[in-house]
């Protein structure tokens, strides 16, 4: 057979053909032609009849979290800063400098007063507030806060700052800076004395105890370790998927 | 279905390094690049590790994307290519396959087997096509893309695409009339 019949009857089979006038009579009036047309539509349809191919709910998790894990990694690629946290970054910069202002007028009109005391911007960075618990954490430890934490505290900080100016209630960071600050930070801190009222509620229902260690956090997932009573045996790799707080084991 | 126009913003702020689109562009095609890496290397681990490094591609050629075709065409194309280079290093280092197992803990595990399936004797024939012809018929009659789409992704003119999948198809039925006589 030519390929250009082949090519007729095959697209024939398929119904691409805009006009199936030449195919049709081919297929009548040519015996072979019409035995290519049945082999190529019955391959279409045992091949048609097949779904789609679906990975588990187990692989697509694994694969989520190898992908994330790879994405972090790679070199010269920082998360984007959205909009409204550069804004905070801002005003925490002036908040900062309206402060020392305050402060070097007070020290001023005071006759100078002791520089090494904590001013009131290192005093905002240091002590812990109702508001920010999540910050005390590292004030907790007495660790100097890494940079980026400071870079977040004074978002929060601006935040607070500005809900008290504006007299409204303060209110817990949302938990995608939960998220990005508990995995700069190591997570356990920051789950363990969650300050996030979704996270706090799905823990619970987790069980955290003493057996469970916090390995990772991303936005969706929070991935735990479950330490076996036998010593020897290795942890059990499970993770939490947040929005439907669903337990996930790995093994 | 997410808009073209939508996808190839989350491609560059993917570039950016946006976690959230990078997670969007991997939800939005994870299926279908399974399903087309499953059902051209005919092996779930494979498959799944097929399906890993074409997203790690995806990343790292983010800013590569030239916005000549849709996003989802370029990412398919990444997928034949990924499962083209395994079948090449299989053939270098031939290995036997482990057989598939079903993941006691993984509730959904077996009806996702189970479901995806070819009748043996289509995977068996499948296997035997040429990879050329395996990928045209994969994308045209498994994946329901069309030709000008199978085309791209394969980067071959639409007539040998044509082609491929008309002999592809010719190729099976006689694959599986010689199953049946044995």
């Amino acid at each position: 057979m030519h390929d250009h019949p082949l090519d007729l009857i095959a697209a024939f089979a398929d119904g691409s053909l805009s006009d199936e006038a030449e195919a049709r009579a081919l297929v009548e009036s040519c015996p072979e032609c019409r035995e290519e047309y049945r082999t190529q539509t019955e391959v279409i349809g045992w091949l048609a009849a097949t779904p789609t191919a679906e990975m588990t709910d187990l692989e697509k998790a694994a694969l989520h979290r190898d992908l994330w894990t790879e994405f972090r990694r790679q070199p010269g690629k920082s998360p984007a800063t959205p909009w409204w946290q550069r804004l905070a970054y801002v005003a925490a910069g002036l908040f900062v400098t309206v402060g020392l202002v305050s402060v070097l007028n007070n020290d001023t009109l005071n006759g100078g007063a002791d520089s090494g005391a904590n001013t009131t911007a290192d005093g905002a960075f240091d002590a812990p507030t109702e508001e920010t618990p999540f910050v005390a954490q590292g004030s907790d430890d007495g660790e100097s806060a890494p940079e980026m934490t400071t870079e977040t505290t004074a978002a929060a900080t601006a935040t607070t700052a500005a809900a008290g100016a504006g007299g409204e209630e303060s209110f817990a960071l949302p938990f995608a800076e939960l998220a990005e600050e508990a995995r700069a930070n190591q997570a356990d801190r920051a789950l363990t004395e969650g300050t996030d009222r979704d996270v706090e509620a799905c823990m619970a229902r987790v069980a955290l105890d003493e057996h469970v260690v916090v390995d990772e956090i991303d936005l969706d997932q929070i991935y735990l370790l479950v330490m076996p009573a036998d010593p020897e045996a290795e942890p059990i790799v499970t993770f939490v998927v947040l929005p439907r707080c669903e337990i996930v084991y790995v093994g | 279905m997410t808009v073209p126009g939508k996808e190839a913003e989350l491609l560059t702020r993917v570039v950016s390094g946006d976690r959230d689109a990078f997670d969007a562009v991997m939800r939005n095609h994870e299926d279908r690049v399974f399903s087309v890496c499953l059902r051209i290397l005919g092996d779930r681990e494979k498959a799944l590790d097929a399906t890993q490094e074409t997203f790690l591609t995806v990343f790292r050629k983010a800013g590569q994307f030239q916005g000549r075709s849709a996003v989802g065409t370029w990412i398919y194309r990444i997928a034949v290519n990924t499962c083209y280079d395994q079948l090449r290093r299989a053939k270098r280092r031939p290995s036997e396959s482990l057989p598939e197992h079903v993941d006691p803990s993984d509730p959904s595990a077996e009806e996702a087997i189970e479901s995806a399936a070819l009748r043996p004797e289509i995977e068996a024939a499948l296997a035997e096509l040429p990879p050329d012809f395996r990928n045209a018929v994969v994308l045209s009659d498994l994946e329901g893309l069309s030709l000008p789409e199978a085309a791209e992704i394969l980067g071959v003119p639409i007539g040998t695409v044509k082609s491929r999948v008309f002999r592809g198809r010719r190729l099976l039925a006689k694959q599986l009339g010689n199953q049946i006589d044995q």
